[in-house]
């Protein structure tokens, strides 16, 4: 057990001077605007409860079934404190200060309040990383993993996000990543929060020369399950791969927002994201395909597919080109729509229930992105999920 | 004893469009019938009408194994011993034939025979290779005939309708069909055959072939009323039966 950082103590200079100027800012901000396109789609009528966050994590109800099977490395950050350090680093000069963030609400009150965050580095790679985060109570938490790709190595990465069950919570969790040359990182992040936490997800992705990034973002709880990432495709060939998988019920909001930002040539990004939504829930995808002026023979593709699988449900699924530089290639397809028909005709006509062919369905449906999630050996646990979500639902009448 | 399939006056439409206007047919069991007729007389229509499938208005009797089935659903029907091969088979991504078989059995709890009619199908249609994959996904059109007469031969109807079952296929594929059909013959299934040409009747002994023109059967008889069509072609057939 490794003591939590306090605060605002010990801090090494950059984390005082970035906590400082941040704090200076964060009274002025307001929330942001629904009006706003990068806001647009949120319920943002609450009360962020800033001065709520902890100066010590809370007390973890239960432990993780997910951590407990786990074969790699586990490190624990409670309410946004990295209290079990399987990772001995906790907080390095090296997260970035300038890391593409941004300045609104939520980044100013990260940079100001976070005790600090998760250093992956050099000295942790060659094992698998669990990084279980969780929000224990009521409070606004900040949690933070940082992950740093020498040059030539790989890192693969898991993070988990839940909390106490039925606690209303506000949580600002950030990602970065830098991603050094010819380097790799696999990341899946899950998504797991209680139905009452609101998440307010930042996520930064530089990559260096001929580096490699596979991404999954599993999308399971959260009242608002929001995830703005950026990846910055800086170095010539490098490559990211990533996959979505969500399953929006109850009034949850799940909100996707991926920006492709193609800076260096010959660079490819592939988004494939897949999700389902129930009673009154939302999901939104909007992806950004940049292609600086300097990206020339880009190839950059994404695909965002939705089932509707209840009237009161809906899917926001809006792909962005932005075209700078000649001799690319670029494609988008996306869907919004219900099951099959013919697919649950043909299902049937073998003597499937219609219940057990859209399940057949829905489970299909989902594998394709599944079957992709970088560690294999949360599968079967993800695919569980998500099957018994929808199991849920039709046995409670509401698909 | 009751036949595999009877089928009475048997009508469908879509809208105002009657497509069926008063089928006959009786398939007893351990037979191989064929129905032929020429695009937009109904064959299709008269798989999916006796399927169940919810496009169609219908009436008339329809009995597998003497059980009233219209009144059904599209599953309760199959699992009434009827089965459709499809003509084109629909793609389920992501559900792979073994999944599909595993849900079959499931869904029949009371018939134990799956696991050994899976085996035995698997090794007699060579299917080991398909088994994984997703059901008809990028499979060629031979190969989705073959996954169809698996799903055939696993599911072990009391009747089996084949819809154009040699279509899109060529002389070689077409004639490993028409071997596969021959081995699924039993005397405890019919069999009803729905195509175009007379091409696969060559290959296989047919019991009765009956001429579907405007909705209706105009005309049954055994395999020489195939090569009459092969001759003379539907015009007359259709000139004669005009709606």
């Amino acid at each position: 057990m490794t003591a939590p950082t306090i605060p605002g103590t010990d801090d090494p200079a950059w984390l005082a001077a970035r906590r400082a100027d941040a704090s200076g800012r964060l009274d002025d901000l307001a929330m942001p605007s629904e009006r706003d396109e990068i806001w647009r789609y949120l319920d943002l009528d609450f009360d962020p409860a800033f001065d709520s966050a902890p100066s010590q994590p809370g007390t973890v109800a239960s432990p993780d079934e997910l951590a407990e099977a786990w074969t790699g490395k586990i490190v624990s950050v409670i309410d946004g404190f990295v209290t079990d350090a399987g990772v001995s680093t906790v907080i390095s000069a090296s997260e970035p200060t300038d890391d593409g963030v941004g300045t609104d609400l939520f980044a100013t009150a990260y940079d100001a309040l976070a005790p600090g965050a998760v250093l992956i580095d050099g000295d942790h790679l060659g094992e698998k990383v669990f990084v279980d985060v969780q929000s224990t109570g009521a409070a606004t938490t900040f949690p933070g993993v940082h992950v740093e790709v020498p040059a030539g190595s790989e890192a693969s990465v898991v993070v988990r996000f839940r909390s106490a069950s039925d606690v209303p919570a506000v949580v600002v969790p950030r990602l970065t990543a830098n991603v050094g040359d010819n380097a790799r990182l696999a990341l899946t992040v899950i998504q797991d929060w209680n139905y009452q936490t609101r998440a307010m997800g930042r996520a930064v992705v530089n990559l260096g020369r001929d580096s490699g990034l596979t991404l999954s973002e599993v999308g399971l709880g959260a009242k608002i399950g929001r995830l703005h990432l950026d990846v910055n495709f800086i170095g010539h060939g490098s490559w990211a791969k990533i996959y979505g998988v969500y399953f929006g019920e109850d009034d949850q909001t799940l909100d996707y927002r991926y920006f492709m930002n193609h800076i260096g040539t010959n660079t490819r990004s592939d988004m494939f994201l897949k999700g389902a939504v129930e009673d009154d829930a939302l999901s939104v995808f909007t992806g950004m395909i940049r292609i600086e002026t300097t990206g020339v023979k880009t190839e950059a593709f994404q695909t965002n597919r939705n089932l509707i699988l209840s009237s009161g449900a809906s899917a926001q699924s809006v792909p962005n080109l932005e075209i700078l530089a000649n001799d690319v290639k670029c494609g988008h397809g996306s869907s919004v729509g219900p099951l099959d028909e013919d697919q649950r005709y043909y299902l049937m006509s073998r003597g499937l229930t219609p219940d057990v062919a859209d399940r057949l369905q829905v489970r299909g449906f989902f594998e394709e992105s599944i079957s992709q999630i970088p560690h294999a050996d949360l599968r079967p646990w993800i695919r569980e999920r998500i099957n018994m979500k929808y199991i849920t639902a039709q046995e409670e009448g509401r698909v | 004893m009751s036949n595999a399939l009877e089928v009475t006056n048997l009508k469908a439409s879509i809208g105002d469009l009657e497509i069926l206007r008063g089928v006959d047919l009786t398939v007893p069991f351990g037979e191989v019938h064929a129905v032929m007729g020429p695009n937009g007389s109904g064959k299709s229509t008269l798989c999916h009408a006796l399927m169940g499938k919810s496009d169609y208005e219908t009436s008339g009797d329809a009995l597998v194994d003497g059980v009233d089935i219209m009144g059904m659903t599209v599953d309760e029907r199959a699992r009434a011993g009827l089965f459709e091969a499809f003509q084109y088979p629909t793609e389920i991504p992501g559900v792979t034939l073994n999944d599909l078989t595993e849900a079959m059995a499931a869904s029949n709890p009371d018939d134990d025979g799956y696991a050994a009619r899976e085996s035995a199908t698997t090794k007699t249609l060579s299917m080991n290779p398909f088994r994984e994959r997703f059901v008809n996904v990028g499979l060629s059109g031979g190969e989705k005939k073959r996954s169809e007469m698996y799903l055939l031969g696993v599911a072990k109807p009391k009747m089996a309708i084949l819809d154009e079952i040699d279509s899109g296929l060529d002389i070689d594929a077409v004639r490993e069909v028409a071997a596969m059909v021959e081995a699924m013959r039993s005397d405890d299934m019919g069999i009803l055959i729905i195509t175009h040409y007379s091409r696969i009747l060559r290959y296989m002994d047919v019991d009765k072939v009956h001429v579907m023109v405007n909705g209706r059967i105009v005309q049954s008889g055994g395999p020489e009323v195939a090569e009459e069509l092969e001759s003379g072609g539907y015009t007359e057939l259709q000139a004669a039966n005009a709606r």
